[in-house]
């Protein structure tokens, strides 16, 4: 308290002059705290008159650029009734090579009726996403049965095979995460990827020397800064079967290096299954692999099971978390309870005749054989793959001209009544453009009389055109 | 104007919420007993999939009243739905299934807006026999061998109800817009998008590499705001001029319940050369004389919105979205759309549903079916929300608007109201964090017209009571009842409470 007096005394005693100067720089002090900050765009010096002219000047491009009237992709084939085995596209009968139906589910009257009767109960729309009321017992059994099927302890689903990836990768990866994609990733993945916002490191196709030697790169990394890579997730994303080039992903190889590199896998089966494996259970049936080794399994139920939508199976832990964070399940409408019960049956026709798909692994391989050796074309896909393409052996040079012969191809032979399609893709939003090909497709419908006809039109319509 | 609850009503939710931060007390001794079970779990020191911070909320707030949603039923999703009943022994970590079944809980939470959820009736018929005619399943995509002659024929249907030269049809309502709009814009672009855009809007926006602004919601000064900046300094830095300028709106905004203000916006977009993306989601065949959407009820020209989209999920008791436009649009959009090439096609007896209900909204399959639905709808919106707002609650949105939210605000109230409603056979839906802003927690009703009024009267009565012995009734204006005259449009008189 001595030294408090004693402060004030000095304080009286100061000089004028001090006081007033202090007493000016506090005063300036509080000044400067309450003026406005100095913004860059105020002393832009634009007057009122010349934003409005800038205003009227700017011109915005038209919404979309005009679209030519010959672009392969603007007319569509127009299928008439149902897309089965025998179907009339453009008005022509034709035997179908070209849907996913590889179990020739799609007009299975068994499944039909399965629908029907759901039809009957629920009507056609959830009217609701999962979380308020568009949850049916149809979903809940569904998922039940996917899970039992694959042997997994849980499974969810999605309304639309395209979103199950998309929705699954990012509810997991986020910013500052790490992913190993293939090159060949299909572009509902790319799309997943792009949407998680996280770093993304493609590897060559199936090359697993490629992947091991980013891996190491990352570990190196790593120990660089051990503080960050404790909380950076890793995932490396494959499918079984890759849609785009018909080859089936190494997982043993795969599964060894997830435990040297501690990164999760994240298998996206949409072709594999219903048709790999003993019993269809995909890829990791085929290899022998425990399944609980994959750390998620996606698939959509728009290929084998001939229905619509598409599920992700795999641990309790792992897949519930996607019931709050997929964007594609929180927010969108719940599957159609008449697709769900669709599903169901078809899943039920898989578990009670496992001999179909050695019976379609035997067709892919006899059409894979027979389409061997035709000048001009090349089988590109492994032969117990159901979906493989015919790329052209030389490319023309530019991709436009090949796009047309293909299309030649396809419509020539669409002529003799084989129903062919070429592989679309969005030349521009690919991250790596696979090069145009015909997409052929097997289904155990096919007699084998069927294969060897369109092998043999397939080769006479190439000779014709390519020669 | 939105209304305000009193004061001490905000300051009590924000405590509330506090309370929940108990959790991370909590949390610590969790943390500390399960280390050992964790790291055996987790296993062969792997990253861990999760971060604690990341599911806070969802293990201290959203699992104890967890019992609210996901609500499996058993029937149609009509006026009345039969739900599953559930028990849980362990605090709803996990559910188990007693067998039984609620029957008849009148369903104020489906997205039945014309009542056309039903397993009777002429869609019905029309799907079925389509069914057995097609298959459910489609296999292919739209422009590889999927596209069928039914597709065909319900794009050039879905054109003629809009009023737009050509429409697309899509396999699913988020998948419309999180797969279109990057179509449309790129790089080089800016979005201006509403606050409370849905989030199929926000990942479209996001996915397709343009710069988003957001606006305040439903205020056109915002908006006009950013259109005059974006137009006068360009692009950040380069200040480059913008290829395009895309406005993102809702018709009817799903959590608030209130519909976005169209003819000023129109006004802007024509003044600043900006073009109009319309989510009709929810008010497609919900508003609007003739069921046309929110063009219709503000007396529009379809042809001032640039892209018209919308789900059918909601009014037409089917699932899939489609977008409507110039054919220079949709052609552009049947090439680049990444729905076309990638995802596989509607189903056919989807697309007869939509077909068939379509036709008895316009009044082409010779009953007036489809007119009587949408009087009614409006109808009961505005008895509806008319009789709420005497009983002195809170409510969102738009006297026109079929979505009514009704203000909880505390966390607590949430669970409360959720469960009190369904021991009284109403099913709700209930919301909070982080669907809403975390002190506006709310009820959502979807009114339809399959609910007739004794139904509302019904449910009216007993939210009165879980009203009162809630605390719900925040409001502090107390409208003067009308005579029972509930479809009057003549204006009343408010009076201070």
């Amino acid at each position: 308290m001595a030294t408090a007096t004693e402060q004030w005394v000095l304080v009286e005693m100061a000089p004028a002059y001090h006081l007033i100067l202090e007493g000016i720089l506090i005063l300036w002090i509080i000044r400067l705290l309450f003026s406005k900050t100095y913004k860059l765009q105020e002393r832009s010096d634009l007057t009122v008159k010349e934003k409005e002219e800038l205003i009227e000047e700017w011109q915005p491009e038209p919404l979309v650029p005009p679209v030519p009237k010959d672009h392969p992709a603007l007319n569509y084939n127009i299928v008439s009734g149902p897309p089965s085995h025998k179907t009339v596209v453009n008005g022509k009968e034709c035997i179908n090579f070209a849907s996913f139906n590889f179990l020739g589910l799609l007009d299975n009257p068994r499944v039909k009726a399965a629908a029907l009767a759901s039809l009957k109960k629920y009507g056609v729309g959830t009217c609701g996403p999962r979380g308020f009321y568009g949850t049916f017992d149809v979903h809940l059994d569904l998922e039940d049965r996917l899970a039992k099927f694959m042997k997994t302890e849980e499974a969810i689903i999605y309304s639309y095979g395209f979103a199950t990836i998309a929705s699954a990768i990012p509810a997991y990866s986020k910013r500052g995460d790490i992913v190993f994609v293939d090159r060949a990733a299909c572009f509902a993945i790319q799309k997943g990827l792009q949407a998680s916002r996280s770093d993304i490191k493609l590897f060559k196709h199936n090359d697993m020397a490629d992947l091991e030697r980013l891996l190491k790169e990352q570990e190196i990394e790593d120990q660089k800064n051990p503080r960050k890579a404790r909380v950076t997730r890793r995932f490396i994303v494959v499918e079984g079967l890759y849609m785009n080039t018909g080859t089936i992903c190494p997982l043993p190889e795969l599964v060894k290096l997830k435990y040297k590199y501690k990164a999760r896998i994240f298998l996206e089966e949409s072709l594999s299954f219903g048709v790999l494996g003993e019993h269809g259970r995909g890829v990791t049936e085929h290899y022998g692999i425990n399944i609980d080794d994959i750390d998620l399994i996606s698939a959509n139920m728009e290929n084998a099971l001939a229905s619509i939508g598409g599920f992700c199976c795999g641990r309790s832990f792992v897949i519930d978390h996607q019931r709050l964070s997929g964007q594609g399940y929180c927010f969108s409408a719940s599957l159609p309870p008449l697709l769900a019960a669709a599903a169901i049956e078809a899943l039920n026709i898989m578990e009670e005749n496992p001999g179909i798909f050695a019976v379609l692994k035997e067709k892919c391989g006899q059409i894979h054989k027979a389409l061997q050796g035709i000048s001009g074309l090349k089988v590109v896909g492994e032969s117990l793959s159901p979906a493989f393409h015919l790329q052209l052996e030389e490319s023309t040079g530019s991709r436009e001209q090949d796009v047309r012969l293909l299309q030649e191809i396809v419509d020539q032979c669409m002529n003799r009544s084989i129903a062919l399609t070429q592989a679309r893709y969005l030349e521009k939003e690919e991250k790596c453009l696979p090069p145009p090909s015909i997409r052929v497709v097997v289904t155990v419908e096919q007699t084998e009389e069927e294969l060897e006809r369109a092998a043999s039109t397939i080769k006479e319509v190439a000779q014709a055109v390519l020669l | 104007m939105r209304p305000e609850p009193g004061g001490c009503c905000c300051r009590r939710t924000v405590r509330a919420n506090g309370c929940v931060a108990n959790g991370e007390v909590r949390n610590g001794y969790v943390r500390s007993s399960a280390a050992a079970a964790a790291a055996a779990a987790a296993g062969q020191d792997f990253v861990s999939l999760y971060q604690d911070f990341e599911n806070f909320y969802t293990r201290n707030l959203y699992m104890r009243i967890r019992d609210n949603w996901n609500r499996p039923i058993c029937s149609v999703p009509g006026a009345r739905v039969d739900i599953m009943e559930r028990q849980s022994h362990d605090y709803n970590w996990s559910f188990k299934y007693t067998g039984n079944i609620i029957k008849g809980v009148i369903n104020m939470g489906s997205y039945n807006y014309l009542g056309f959820a039903r397993n009777t009736g002429s869609c019905q018929e029309a799907a079925a026999k389509v069914l057995e005619e097609y298959g459910a399943g489609v296999c292919s995509t739209r422009q590889e061998i999927g596209n069928l002659d039914k597709h065909e024929e319900l794009e050039e249907l879905v054109a003629r109800f809009l009023g737009v030269e050509a429409a697309m049809a899509y396999g699913m309502g988020f998948a419309t817009n999180s797969m279109n709009i990057p179509a449309l814009v790129g790089k080089g672009c800016l979005i201006l998008s509403d606050e409370l855009n849905h989030a199929s809007l926000v990942l479209g926006a996001r996915l397709s590499g343009a710069t988003i602004r957001i606006f305040k919601h439903n205020n056109m000064q915002s908006l006009e705001k950013l259109l005059k900046d974006a137009i006068v300094y360009g692009q950040p830095r380069t200040r480059r001029p913008w290829k395009k300028i895309l406005i993102l709106v809702e018709g009817i905004y799903s959590m608030e319940g209130s519909i976005v203000r169209l003819p000023e916006v129109i006004a802007l977009k024509k003044k600043y050369k900006a073009y109009l993306y319309l989510d009709e989601a929810h008010s497609i065949g919900a508003l609007g004389p003739t069921g046309r959407g929110v063009v219709e009820y503000f007396g529009l020209d379809p042809e001032d919105v640039d892209v018209m989209m919308g789900t059918f999920t909601k009014s037409f008791g089917a699932s899939g979205g489609y977008i409507g436009g110039k054919k220079e649009l949709i052609d552009y959009l049947r090439t680049h759309s990444h729905s076309a090439v990638y995802a596989t096609s509607l189903s056919p007896p989807v697309v007869e549903q939509i077909i068939t209900s379509m036709k008895c909204i316009m009044g082409q399959d010779g009953t007036s079916l489809g007119k009587e639905c949408v009087q009614q709808l409006a109808e009961n919106t505005r008895y509806f929300r008319r009789r709420l707002k005497e009983m002195g609650f809170i409510i969102y949105g738009n006297e026109d608007s079929p979505v009514v939210p009704l203000m909880l605000y505390m966390p607590a109230k949430i669970g409360a109201f959720g469960r009190e409603m369904l021991k009284r056979n109403i099913g709700v839906v209930v919301v909070g964090f982080p669907a809403t802003p975390i002190i506006e927690s709310r009820a959502r009703f979807c009114l339809s017209a399959a609910h007739t009024k004794e139904i509302l009267d019904t449910a009216l009565k007993e939210i009165d009571e879980v009203g009162d012995l809630l605390q719900l009734k925040y409001s502090r204006h107390r409208l003067v009842p009308l005579l029972d005259r509930p479809f009057d449009e003549t204006t009343y008189e408010e009076t201070e409470d």
